[in-house]
């Protein structure tokens, strides 16, 4: 599951909540049968955006003692450290010092404490800010191998393609309050309306005079109409004028970037999500 | 016994981390050598040097004590070569403008009436030797008493002095000679001394090594590995566990300084320190030394986690660097007068009570039971209380990057 939100909205306050760092001034938190403190922390991996690692202590000391904290056998988390090590090309690095590492094997290293004592829920804020392509590539696929193998995910980020590529299912917040909450597929359905973009010489009146047209962007000659949700696209293209001035078109569901945007700078959609969660 | 066993994880982990660490090595091992680095560098400023410091002490003698000197001398610690003299005091004037360490001394009926003796010093004698030269009254005296018909008996009554002894009940001392009795008491202090030392060196020994947590309390907010920690963890058990951790690295740090110090104090000054050592009195010195120990690091951990780093440390959290350092003000008045209201005002104050108690009752034979109880109970009821206090300012600033706390927030989390 993706939580999503612009900044300041309440990501990282509410996984700090369920984490047990800080204390929700309201509401209660639980997880399989278990309430707030009585939480087992050692069942849940967590991998916080402002994140670090002691400088001065080599990757196994860190790596084992993190593990320690989590109750995980020594033993057993010696061996899925030389695993992981050598799975995110940093085998052999197990006795350099941290401070040694660049920025991305800092951050491989980081993750792999996260996921080290098999954790039932891994937490993820902002797993993938500072990665190259080839890093980020390997973090998805690991990320969905855990998911795969039966481990809850929470994931927390910007980058939507990512979001809308990996999660399941999205909670979207603003201001501390949920906004959306469903499976992606669903909310794109109920959400990502239908946008017409069309490249013409056309005036801005002419194009919202349209059927079912929610509202136009236009720069130049080139307009985006944005559509109502319950429209049928095939009908809709139809009937549409022969004076239009059509040199190319193109009519797809606005993304998940689009629908954080509108919900972030508090656009029309914003208005709609309101209405139909009032 | 969960939150136990978590704080021990993080003191394993505090010392591991600590003695794989060059710097903390080096500088275990290096405080002892400076130890006995300054114990030599004082030895050496002292003078202790026979060759360089000898210095010869002429004497005019018209009265016929030149023996009864040649013996106090001998039997003091002076490195003074003493010699009889004719010349005048014109003559000797002149010599000591061509001569070092030297003086000469006009010992004579009339230097006795007018009640001093005239010396002529070299430029660059020592400032102490017009201290040292005061010996010589004692026989000067003694001459004065015989020549005023005292008889030998009469004599060596008044030339011994009075000595007020502690004579309990069924003792025998009184039928024990002085020089027992003085052996006695000087076993009695060392058996007093030497525990409190050791104590009051073990104390030092782990508040100053417990000064690291003020870095360590703040490493996890640098090192941006705050969030994970307490994912784990509670800020309390991580709190606790550096507390316990640096205790046990100050314990390793007293235990290194001593097995080098020791032998080598052992050595210079010709006391078999271990002879004194185990004492019962040694367990309620260490009670104290621990406690002085747990008030300074609740303190600094608590006021640790406040800052960024080291480095960003304010006037206010200097101020609080500089606690341990306030018994030292009370040494002074405690060793003049171990029972005086400075040293009773010292061992009711918090931050001064661990050093102020272990200073007095090093030098108090007799101890004031009532005045330690009430100092063990106010160091408790503090330390309960800075543990506490200590506990909420963590739990907030471990949190808090990119600036240090104000005072005015750190009370604002206090009330919270």
């Amino acid at each position: 599951m993706a939580i999503l939100g612009p900044n300041g909205a309440g990501k990282s306050t509410t996984i700090r909540n369920i984490m047990g760092i800080l204390y929700p001034d309201a509401g209660k938190i639980t997880f399989s049968n278990y309430t707030d403190n009585s939480i087992p922390r050692h069942k849940i991996g967590y991998l916080p955006e402002e994140r670090g690692l002691y400088k001065n202590v080599k990757v196994m000391d860190i790596l084992l003692y993190l593990a320690e904290l989590k109750d995980y056998p020594l033993d057993q988390a010696k061996q899925r450290a030389l695993d992981y090590l050598k799975k995110f090309d940093l085998e052999g690095k197990e006795k350099v010092n941290v401070d040694e590492l660049s920025k991305g094997m800092g951050q491989k290293v980081q993750f792999i404490a996260s996921i080290l004592h098999e954790p039932e829920l891994l937490i993820l804020d902002e797993p993938f800010s500072g990665l190259d392509p080839v890093s980020q590539e390997l973090f998805k696929q690991e990320i969905r191998q855990l998911a795969d193998n039966g481990t809850a995910i929470l994931l927390s980020s910007h980058q939507m393609n990512l979001v809308e590529e990996m999660a399941d299912r999205l909670f979207l917040i603003h201001r501390g309050k949920k906004v959306i909450y469903g499976h992606m597929d669903e909310v794109k359905k109920e959400f990502a309306n239908f946008k017409c973009t069309i490249h013409g010489t056309n005036k801005k009146e002419e194009l919202e005079q349209l059927p079912r047209v929610q509202r136009v962007e236009q720069e130049n000659a080139h307009s985006i109409v944005y559509l109502y949700k319950d429209i049928d696209p095939v009908q809709w293209l139809k009937q549409l004028p022969d004076t239009l001035d059509v040199q190319e078109l193109r009519l797809d569901r606005i993304s998940l970037h689009e629908i954080f945007i509108d919900i972030a700078t508090g656009k029309q959609l914003m208005q709609e999500v309101g209405e139909a969660y009032a | 016994m969960k939150h136990m066993r978590n704080s021990l994880k993080v003191a394993k982990w505090e010392i591991k981390r600590n003695l794989r660490n060059k710097t903390f090595i080096i500088g275990m091992f290096l405080t002892p050598l400076f130890i006995i680095g300054f114990m030599f560098l004082g030895e050496l400023i002292g003078g202790d040097d026979e060759e360089t410091e000898m210095t010869t002490v002429f004497i005019h003698d018209e009265l016929g004590v030149f023996s009864e000197i040649e013996q106090t001398v001998a039997a003091s610690n002076l490195s003074w070569q003493v010699m009889q003299t004719d010349v005048t005091e014109e003559e000797a004037n002149k010599e000591v403008k061509n001569t070092e360490q030297t003086a000469y001394l006009f010992i004579d009926e009339e230097s006795l009436t007018k009640g001093t003796i005239p010396a002529y010093t070299s430029e660059e004698m020592d400032a102490s030797f017009m201290n040292q030269a005061q010996i010589l009254s004692s026989p000067i005296q003694a001459w004065q008493l015989k020549e005023l018909g005292l008889s030998n008996d009469q004599l060596a009554v008044v030339s011994r002095g009075i000595q007020i002894a502690d004579v309990s009940a069924n003792d025998e001392t009184d039928t024990k000679d002085a020089k027992e009795t003085a052996e006695e008491s000087e076993i009695a202090s060392l058996e007093r001394i030497v525990p409190g030392a050791f104590a009051g060196f073990i104390m030092l020994s782990i508040v100053f090594t417990g000064m690291a947590i003020f870095q360590s309390a703040s490493q996890e907010k640098k090192d941006k590995i705050a969030e994970i920690i307490l994912s784990s963890l509670t800020p309390n058990d991580l709190m606790q566990g550096k507390i316990i951790g640096y205790f046990v690295l100050g314990i390793v740090q007293s235990i290194v300084s001593l097995v080098i110090v020791l032998p080598v104090l052992s050595w210079r000054l010709d006391i078999a320190f271990l002879d004194y050592l185990f004492v019962p009195e040694l367990a309620l010195y260490l009670m104290i030394a621990i406690s002085g120990y747990l008030l300074f690091a609740s303190i600094f951990v608590g006021v640790g986690a406040t800052m960024t780093d080291m480095t960003t440390a304010g006037n206010f959290q200097g101020m609080v660097m500089m606690l341990p350092f306030l018994p030292f003000i009370f040494i002074g008045p405690v060793l003049s007068d171990p029972s005086g209201f400075m040293a009773q005002l010292g061992t009711y104050i918090p931050f001064t009570a661990p050093g102020v108690l272990l200073l007095r009752l090093s030098n108090l034979e007799e101890w004031p039971w009532l005045e330690i109880i009430i100092s063990l109970a106010i160091l408790i009821i503090s330390i309960w209380i800075f543990v506490k206090l200590a506990g909420k300012i963590f739990k907030v600033g471990i949190l808090m990057y990119g600036k240090n706390a104000t005072p005015g927030e750190i009370w604002k989390w206090i009330r919270m």
